[in-house]
């Protein structure tokens, strides 16, 4: 079961869009965090995906686990939400 | 204006009159013209909706649009005028696709779909350059798509690789965060257009062009990117690019391999081969776009063999009917 979801994007980035609309589509909340607005966040992103590209998905289970998405990856996406 | 038809979903026909695989510029062309005629439209998109014009940081050369049109946007505008006549589009990847008793089976990630006609415009994706370091840091170093990553290059070093529209567009927006570019350019002159040569003029003062330059390696030092080693061919001497990252952009290979066994013939390329009337070897398969053979890769063009597909389309399920 999922207890929340947060989202690092940027103004630009399509597959950013593609996520979210892809989340709402699903019922799913989730907190954006736009790293054009807040670029000193860009480090929260980048440790917890290990790579320098968004979208991140951080999604948080009832049990605090974490699994983190790089990308619009529904194959990977989706088992995490579900 | 005529009226926004019911939504409703992607199992909601039990074959639909076509299914489009991809929704790029063409697919989304194609599909405003089928869905405005009552012809029962789908599309699969696994990636960007919109495809590479969503990601495309600004586009300038296409028509309507005379002070040019953010890519996101244009991609919006399509998709909403798409679905506005009642196409529906469904997140997900086809897997495989066959013809079987007159009718196209999709295998896809959500179930099994059948159509009585199928579209395939599934667009490009960006080529690698295939030098050490590329696989490697990818995603942490090395990148290929600017308008998603180059927020992370704020007041840092990059390498753009290629001497095309793509490869001087995105070097030009990547100003916005790069402290300096480096361009390299394999051949001893760009293939981009002329007016983007004239652009990239104006950002001399953050990227150095290097014409007749070879990459041959990224290299990293303690998990991070360091340098780009290129070969003057001129000269052939090794040359050394500090940077923090490089984007990739030196052209496009077609979406098609999911086409093995379909019996839909491509190209030495992996282009989908089409008659005149944009009709594959299969018939009832037909293609546009990006993904097609002799296609000129632009939005525009993408656009025009949309709507000549879905007119062709049209024309093969009245016959169908008879």
């Amino acid at each position: 079961m999922v207890k929340d979801i947060t989202i690092y994007t940027t103004n630009t980035c399509a597959y950013c869009v593609m996520v979210k609309k892809w989340l709402g589509t699903k019922g799913h909340t989730y907190k954006e965090v736009n790293l054009d607005d807040h670029p000193e966040r860009q480090k929260e992103a980048f440790e917890a995906s290990g790579q320098l590209a968004v979208p991140v998905t951080i999604v948080t289970k009832k049990d605090d686990s974490k699994e983190v998405i790089v990308g619009y990856n529904l194959a990977k996406l989706a088992p995490a939400v579900a | 204006m005529t009226e926004a038809k019911k939504v409703v979903d992607a199992h909601s026909h039990r074959i639909w009159d076509v299914i489009m695989v991809g929704a790029g510029p063409a697919a989304l062309s194609a599909a405003l013209y089928t869905s405005r005629e009552d012809i029962t439209t789908l599309l699969f998109e696994k990636g960007a909706i919109g495809g590479y014009a969503a990601v495309t940081d600004w586009i300038d050369n296409y028509p309507g649009f005379p002070k040019g049109v953010a890519g996101l946007e244009l991609a919006d505008n399509l998709r909403l005028q798409a679905e506005r006549f009642g196409a529906i589009i469904e997140l997900g990847d086809v897997l495989s696709l066959k013809r079987s008793e007159g009718l196209i089976e999709l295998d896809t990630t959500s179930g099994l779909f059948k159509a009585r006609a199928v579209l395939l415009a599934t667009g490009s994706d960006w080529k690698k350059i295939g030098v050490p370091g590329e696989k490697e840091y990818f995603g942490r170093g090395v990148h290929y798509c600017a308008t998603c990553d180059g927020a992370f290059y704020r007041d840092k070093r990059l390498a753009v690789i290629g001497g095309g529209n793509s490869a001087v567009q995105e070097a030009i927006f990547l100003t916005r965060y790069a402290s300096h570019i480096d361009l390299l350019v394999r051949g001893d002159s760009f293939r981009a257009s002329e007016v983007l040569q004239h652009e990239l003029k104006k950002h001399r003062e953050k990227i150095t062009i290097h014409l007749n330059t070879t990459t041959d390696e990224i290299v990293a030092v303690d998990n991070k990117v360091h340098h780009v080693l290129g070969t003057r061919k001129t000269t052939g001497k090794k040359i050394e690019y500090p940077v923090d990252g490089v984007f990739v952009f030196v052209g496009l290979e077609p979406n098609t391999q999911f086409l093995k066994g379909s019996g839909v013939d491509l190209d030495e390329i992996r282009l989908i081969k089409t008659n005149d009337h944009l009709e594959t070897s299969v018939k009832g398969i037909f293609s546009a776009g990006d993904c097609r053979s002799g296609a000129t890769m632009q939005i525009a063009s993408a656009t025009g063999e949309g709507a000549k597909a879905a007119l062709e389309i049209r024309e093969y399920l009245n016959k169908m009917k008879g």
